[in-house]
């Protein structure tokens, strides 16, 4: 052991040094101080950050923006922008350097702080004294008091913690949400609700039965003339307007217009035109209080209803879902929820099955939801991804049924029965508002600003194999969804031009301009096109290799919904008008 | 139906995206025709071949530390350590990995199977934990660097009154078990990111931690290191170990001779009185005051064990995907009008969100668990704190709590008994 | 010294089991790991120019030289709606000026990254990936990053893109492949 070194050490801590104290504490004091102000000045510094990022200066952006807003370069602009980001980029570098310096100033005055505080400690020890009188009870009555006060605390930290998780619940749904929840019941089809067959030759959503653009018939007429009154069987006006288009049941014909406020269901006579009966729709528990902003070319009544087997379905652009009879009965109708959709919900309905299919494809949450087409209970929910404001189809593949989605990025295929998703492909791109087409086992999309797809759809195995089979970006559709047959598909673009392609190959078959854009889809009714341009104008042409125009026949008003095309029977709505053509002689080819 | 505002024409242009499912490049390799050659990219390496030089300095130092706490009996010497170890370990080393850090890695690495520890990093765990089950907690005197910088500036530590002391000793404990259920559910290492001292090590971290170290530091100078007695789970493990030390730190060299001049000599409180008067309860009364608390503990470790399950929820909030998924849920059901970053990003991956939910049920599973468990060893802690101070122990002599005392040495200079018996040469000390 | 004693072989044995099942449980690897951001998985939310605990960030933007396109109109380095393709502040996107444009050949421009002035930011890269080929994107520069135990960018990314990456291979780079192969 170092016996010299014990008593010198154990000297040294004790004895004072008042002279050097006091110059060390000097130091200390000049350090100390000078640590404060350089605290203080590197907390003013990030303040200061925090309250204005030098990169990110309003006027600066302000300028940007105006510059890229104007429609060539102003230098009365891009001089003061370039002076301000010079400026900015300066006063960012700076502000780092002075904090690096900063940190590296405080480092050093703490450290020099610290070694005069310690000095100063040691030249001012406190020796080694026993503390004042002990009271023999203390040490048993501290031990006591700790034990009270350690109890206490744990009681209060463990009720702290109750109450705080009382109160700050988890807000996410338990595990019954995380599934779909499918339909459980098996039952027999309920005879109430139509097969396919029955499908086929009703006009039961937008562009038709599978709501993919073919007619079942193909006895529509093809001449008619609105001043004459030729083969027009009746013309009557629609109370609200909205582009949604008609549908048919029978002898039902149903349509919904609405304002901001108002939202009405129309029932008329197919045969007559008879407004049979008008419907508002009733407030329901969470619908919204203020409407949403819908842009003008969609309105509040943008998407058209559905009917399968005596009900009928509609939907609106506030997220209200109803459901009547024929005789006007409302059977269900809720809300579903305000959408988040800059433009309006346009996305029309369509039934298969037991289910009504809504694809809410909104902002926040994207999804396609399946509602028990009697209860209207959900029945199951697929979650999407992306908005859109096309339309679902429905086609017949040897594996089933499976209901087709376009958004804004993909194609979508699901089971109609649990919601499960078959398949995906992801081929699109802006902002979607065509639905799909199918011909001939391919399902075609299209948009503008998107390669426009063919898929072609192989069953291997239990599964269905999406495969690209070619690209078209030439003419593109912007509102009006293409139609296909077995060999051709057909695409319309608001720019006024029709173009029909090749379904297996994609190579153009013919083009043709009009002179005006379309937004109503183009529907194949046997072996002709009818397409409806915004003027009114009724474009019929032969659908094959050449183009045939068999004829373009005017309605005087604009034309924005899809007619409804039944036997011998056209359906048209108007701007402001719903028209019935038929033509019952054999004239028509 | 819609008029694109992006048809603006400046703009068109970055508008024709074509379809990202054919993975290629949409411009080609340009074709040079003078003889460019383009520069290569700037990948710099990293500088972390230090892993085995680490380990030596560590378990010299902490060799050095036990032979200058239980042989040399210098606190000078330690002093000098920790400067040293402050330097290395701290700014050189930039504070990472520390051993207080490493547990939570260990922790990881014993609950995830596919989780890397670097050898170094067990390393850290292990050596001051093996010193301390041998020659108590000499780590924290003078080897960990966050010990160190306290003891830097640990210049005039007031006396913690007992009660709250023994109060704030509780949060170790807490810490402790938050920390290992947040590794083990992976919802991150808690230690690391409320380490109030690594931010100065390596020159950089939020605003709101450095402002936290430095209070940290600024208390430190009147309370002797806040951190390492009132909040270091590390610190927990090592006072386990230190309790079944071989040998420990202690005051005199000798005998102790009830001088009582060391009874201010500790700034962390960790010097035990003798006390050779009986408690004022009667023996009996006390037994049975015992025994009470024997069958309470049950009641206590199940109860807090039941309070700790019921917090599970609201713990669960440590793990991002459980964050998300809130907000989530907020944005869907319209509580919130926009997106952040993190939803936004969610609702552009290939997760979908009954994936996302599945996941949570399962954290929210691993939560309800573990808070279980962590109240059930705060139930623990605190009974066997409440029987520890129960229990009447005589002591004759004044001796460092084992599981507190941190080996700092300041005590030794206290103690006027000699190791050896000398010649008495008591004039150097003050009268 | 007291002689070792029955208690001390149970603390050399503690210490030995402790140290083995520590060893079996986190069978741990002799080299270090550093973390490096997965470009394909990156959305540049920017974040790595906030959450890294150094300032200026240790995530840098790299520049792939043999993807760029070298195209007159870069997405990276122009504003979207940028009125002129020059050097001009007006039309630069970086809010740093950290992307240096230089004229090649015609109609080629080289784009460097300064990276002393380079915050990390990842504007560049999310107008490269927009329109452009990609070559633009975030690495952490690892002779600046101070390898936290827990990376601070990593646990907020929201695209989870962080990775931990052997110190010896510390990069993720993206390269272009020989003709007709996928893209890295």
């Amino acid at each position: 052991m170092k016996n010299h070194a014990e008593p010198r050490e154990k000297a040294r801590p004790f004895i004072a040094h008042p002279a050097v104290g006091r110059f060390v504490a000097i130091l200390a004091t000049v350090s100390g101080v000078f640590c404060l102000i350089v605290s203080i000045l590197l907390i003013a510094n990030y303040l200061q950050i925090q309250a204005l990022d030098p990169l990110n200066q309003p006027e600066l952006l302000a300028l940007r923006q105006r510059l890229a807003e104007a429609p060539e370069a102003d230098p009365a602009l891009v001089e003061p922008i370039r002076v301000m980001d010079l400026l900015a980029r300066k006063a960012f570098f700076t502000s780092q350097a002075h904090l690096h310096m900063g940190g590296m100033l405080l480092l050093a005055g703490v450290i020099a702080f610290l070694i005069a505080l310690k000095l100063a400690a040691r030249c001012y020890p406190r020796p080694p004294a026993p503390v004042g009188s002990k009271d023999p009870d203390r040490y048993w009555n501290e031990r006591a008091r700790t034990k009270e006060i350690l109890a206490f605390a744990a009681v209060v930290l463990a009720v702290a913690a109750l109450i705080a998780a009382y109160l700050t619940p988890l807000d996410i749904p338990g595990p019954a949400r995380a599934e779909p929840s499918a339909v459980t019941e098996v039952e027999a089809a309920p005879a109430a609700f139509p097969d396919w067959e029955a499908i086929q030759r009703q006009w039961p959503s937008f562009r038709g039965p599978g709501g993919y653009g073919v007619a079942y018939f193909d006895t529509a007429p093809t001449e008619w003339d609105v001043a004459t009154g030729e083969n027009i069987r009746w013309r009557v006006e629609v109370p609200l307007v909205g582009f949604n288009s008609p549908v048919v049941w029978d002898n039902r014909l149903f349509l919904t217009g609405a304002t901001e406020s108002v939202r009405e269901v129309y029932c008329f006579d197919a045969d007559s035109g008879e407004l049979l009966w008008t419907r508002a729709v009733p407030a329901f528990p969470g619908a919204p209080e203020t409407p949403p902003k819908v842009s003008d070319d969609t309105g509040y009544a943008a998407p058209t209803m559905a009917v399968h087997g005596e009900r009928a379905y509609a939907i609106f652009g506030n997220g209200d879902l109803v459901s009547y009879d024929f005789e006007g009965e409302l059977r269900w109708g809720r809300n579903l929820g305000m959408p988040d959709n800059h433009y309006g919900h346009a996305s029309s309905l369509i039934a298969f099955g037991r289910h009504l299919f809504i694809q809410y494809d909104e902002k926040r949450a994207p999804r396609l939801i399946a509602v028990d087409a009697e209860t209207g209970e959900e029945a199951w929910v697929a979650q999407r991804k992306k908005i859109s404001w096309a339309s679902p189809a429905y086609i017949h593949t040897p594996l089933g049924v499976q209901v087709i989605l376009n958004s804004e990025r993909d194609v979508d295929a699901y089971d109609p029965e649990s919601g499960r998703l078959l398949w995906t492909v992801e081929c699109l791109d802006g902002e979607v508002a065509p639905s799909p087409a199918y011909g001939g086992n391919t399902v075609f999309v299209a948009n503008e600003y998107a390669m426009s797809t063919a898929i072609r759809l192989e069953a291997v195995g239990a599964e269905t194999k999406p495969a690209i089979a070619w690209e078209y970006d030439e003419l593109l559709p912007e509102v009006a969804s293409p139609v296909a047959s077995d060999r051709y598909v057909y695409i319309a673009t608001s720019l006024g031009d029709i173009a029909c392609l090749d379904l297996e190959t994609g190579k153009t078959v013919w083009e043709q301009e009009f002179d005006d854009g379309f937004y109503s889809s183009p529907v194949l009714v046997g072996d002709r096109l009818y397409a409806l341009d915004l003027e009114g104008v009724m474009h019929i042409f032969g659908a094959g290799a050449e183009y045939k125009l068999i004829g373009s026949l005017p309605f005087g008003e604009g034309g924005f919904a899809t007619p409804a095309y039944l036997d011998g029977r056209l359906y048209v709505r108007t701007q402001k008008s719903l028209l019935c053509i038929e033509q019952r002689d054999d004239s028509s080819t | 139906m819609m008029r694109c505002v992006r048809l603006v024409a400046a703009s068109s242009v970055f508008l024709i995206l074509t379809g990202t499912a054919a993975a290629e490049f949409r411009f080609p390799m340009p074709e040079f025709a003078s003889d460019y050659q383009p520069p290569q990219v700037h990948a710099p390496m990293p500088d972390l071949d230090n892993s085995a030089l680490d380990v030596a300095v560590l378990a010299g130092a902490l060799a050095v530390a036990a032979w200058l706490t239980l042989k040399a009996r210098s606190r000078r010497g330690l002093f000098l350590l920790a400067m040293f170890s402050l330097i290395y370990f701290g700014f050189w080393r930039k504070g990472c990995v520390c051993a207080v850090g490493s547990l939570q890695n260990t922790v990881a690495a014993v609950a995830d199977p596919t989780f890397e520890v670097p050898l170094v990093v067990l390393a850290f765990f292990v050596l001051p934990l093996a010193f301390a089950l041998f020659f108590g907690r000499v780590f924290c005197a003078s080897v960990c660097p966050l010990g160190a910088i306290q003891e830097m500036v640990a210049v005039r530590p007031a006396h913690v009154p007992k009660p709250i002391e023994q109060v704030l000793a509780l949060i170790p404990y807490l810490y402790l078990g938050l920390a290992v259920l947040s590794v083990a559910t992976g919802a991150g290492f808690l230690i690391c990111r409320y380490d109030p001292f690594v931010g100065f090590f390596r020159q950089g971290a939020s605003f709101n931690m450095l402002v936290l170290g430095g209070v940290f530091l600024i208390a430190g100078v009147f309370i002797g290191r806040p951190y390492c007695r009132f909040f270091c789970p590390y610190g927990v493990l090592l006072g386990w170990m230190s309790r079944f030390a071989k040998w420990h730190a202690s005051i005199t060299p000798g005998e102790c001779v009830q001088c009582r001049l060391c009874e201010e000599a500790c700034p962390y409180g960790a010097i035990h009185a003798p006390s050779t008067v009986g408690p004022p309860v009667e023996r009996r009364q006390g037994v049975r005051r015992l025994a009470a608390l024997l069958l309470a503990t049950p009641l206590i470790v199940g109860s807090s064990a039941w309070a700790g399950a019921m917090t599970g929820e609201m713990l669960a909030r440590l793990h991002p995907t459980v964050n998300l998924a809130e907000r989530f849920t907020q944005e869907e059901r319209g509580v919130f009008q926009d997106m952040t970053l993190d939803t936004e990003a969610f609702r552009s991956s290939k997760k979908s969100v009954p994936q996302l939910y599945a996941e949570v049920d399962e954290i929210r599973r691993q939560f309800r668990r573990g808070s279980a468990w962590l109240g059930a060893f705060f139930g623990i802690v605190v009974s066997a704190k409440l029987l520890g101070l129960s229990v009447v122990r005589r002591r004759g002599n004044y001796e460092p709590d084992r599981q507190a005392c941190l080996s700092c040495g300041r005590c030794f200079a206290y103690c006027p008994v000699e190791a050896e018996p000398k010649a008495s040469t008591r004039s150097d000390l003050p009268s | 010294m007291k002689p070792l004693d029955r208690r001390d072989f149970l603390r050399a044995a503690a210490v030995a089991a402790g140290a083995g099942l520590g060893w079996r449980a986190a069978s741990p690897k002799p080299g270090a790991m550093v973390w490096q951001i997965d470009p394909q998985t990156c959305v540049q939310c920017g974040r790595c120019a906030t959450n890294c605990v150094l300032n200026p960030s240790a995530v840098k933007c790299v520049h792939s030289f043999q993807i760029c396109g070298y195209c007159d109109l870069c997405g990276g380095y122009l504003q979207p709606g940028a009125k002129t393709r020059d050097t001009g502040a007006e039309s630069q996107l970086c809010p740093v000026s950290a992307i240096t444009r230089t004229f090649v050949e015609d109609p080629y421009f080289e784009y460097t990254i300064d990276e002393d002035r380079c915050v990390g930011c990842g504007k560049c890269v999310k107008g490269c990936a927009l329109f452009g080929n990609g070559s633009l994107y975030l690495q952490v520069q690892q002779d600046l990053c101070v390898h936290c135990n827990e990376c601070a960018i990593a646990r907020d990314c929201p695209a989870d893109a962080f990775r931990q990456v052997p110190a010896e291979d510390p990069y993720l780079l993206k390269t272009r492949p020989a003709e007709g192969g996928p893209p890295v």
